[in-house]
């Protein structure tokens, strides 16, 4: 057993992700420190992966022990202004339905909280809405 | 001065009695030794006078389910489906990683919980009995 490989976990959100994004109708998907410049009237989503409290499991010290690691993932969802939230909620179900009560290779995701809508969206000149959800996954010391 | 937090604590046992095994996924354990106390109050007197009696214990182990198997932890938390026990089962407690400050008993587990709530881990309560001696080395 080892330590969590955080970026393994990241990478497994986040690959689920673009998987799922890269089928038709494909839409552009973004992540953590890339940057991008989004085409205006166009649809696209920006995934950001955080990881948050870690806590004890079970005794033990550095080996034979288990913590747990807990994480956010936010999702937000662009689409054209002026149309409508259909397209944006269609967008959102597949991306709901990703990760809902999903398990994969050892990250547990909860079930999904929105889309909803941002009442200020950044950047402007989008329809914005976020899915938001907590994952868990378990360190085998 | 030292100071000790729950997670250096742990717990082993072996059903066989003889050379006890870690318990994988403990979170947690309690022990509770009690001693009986013998009223000798004398006719007459104003104040109450007890005397100590036979000594016992009880205690708690939960732990989190792994699926483990054919190993002691899964003999653990099935122990007290057993059809037949002499109370031979060795119980060790310790307090610390090191592996030296430890309460060792032979016991009888009287009862196990398990359970799964939606949203939380699946955990198993274990409660268990002393059987004669109780060896405090902490």
């Amino acid at each position: 057993m080892a330590a969590v490989n955080l970026n393994t976990v990241r990478a497994t959100i986040e690959a689920r992700l673009a998987t799922e994004l890269a089928l038709s109708p494909a839409i552009p998907v973004v992540f953590h420190n890339q940057p991008y410049v989004p085409t205006p009237n166009s649809s696209w989503v920006q995934c950001l992966v955080s990881f948050g409290a870690n806590e004890y499991l079970t005794m033990g010290g550095t080996t034979g022990s288990s913590n747990s690691v807990i994480g956010v993932i936010a999702i937000n969802i662009f689409t054209p202004l002026g149309v409508g939230p259909g397209a944006n909620l269609t967008i959102g179900k597949r991306i709901r339905d990703l990760y809902n009560r999903v398990i994969v290779s050892g990250v547990h995701f909860d079930p999904p909280i929105g889309p909803e809508v941002v009442a200020a969206p950044a950047p402007e000149g989008f329809f914005q809405t976020q899915v938001r959800l907590t994952f868990e996954t378990f360190e085998d010391l | 001065m030292a100071f000790y937090r729950g997670q250096q604590g742990s717990v082993k046992f072996d059903d066989a009695g003889s050379s006890a095994a870690t318990i994988a996924s403990t979170r947690s354990w309690s022990l509770t030794v009690e001693k009986e106390s013998l009223d000798t109050t004398a006719l007459g007197a104003t104040y109450r006078a007890n005397v100590g009696g036979l000594i016992s214990g009880s205690g708690t182990c939960e732990l989190m389910y792994t699926a483990s198997s054919a190993d002691e932890t899964n003999v653990f938390i099935e122990h007290v489906n057993t059809a037949s026990d002499d109370g031979g089962a060795l119980f060790e407690l310790f307090l610390d990683t090191s592996g030296t400050k430890k309460i060792s008993f032979d016991g009888v587990i009287t009862s196990a919980e398990y359970s799964a709530t939606v949203g939380e881990i699946e955990v198993i309560t274990v409660n268990f009995v002393t059987n004669g001696t109780i060896t405090l080395d902490i």
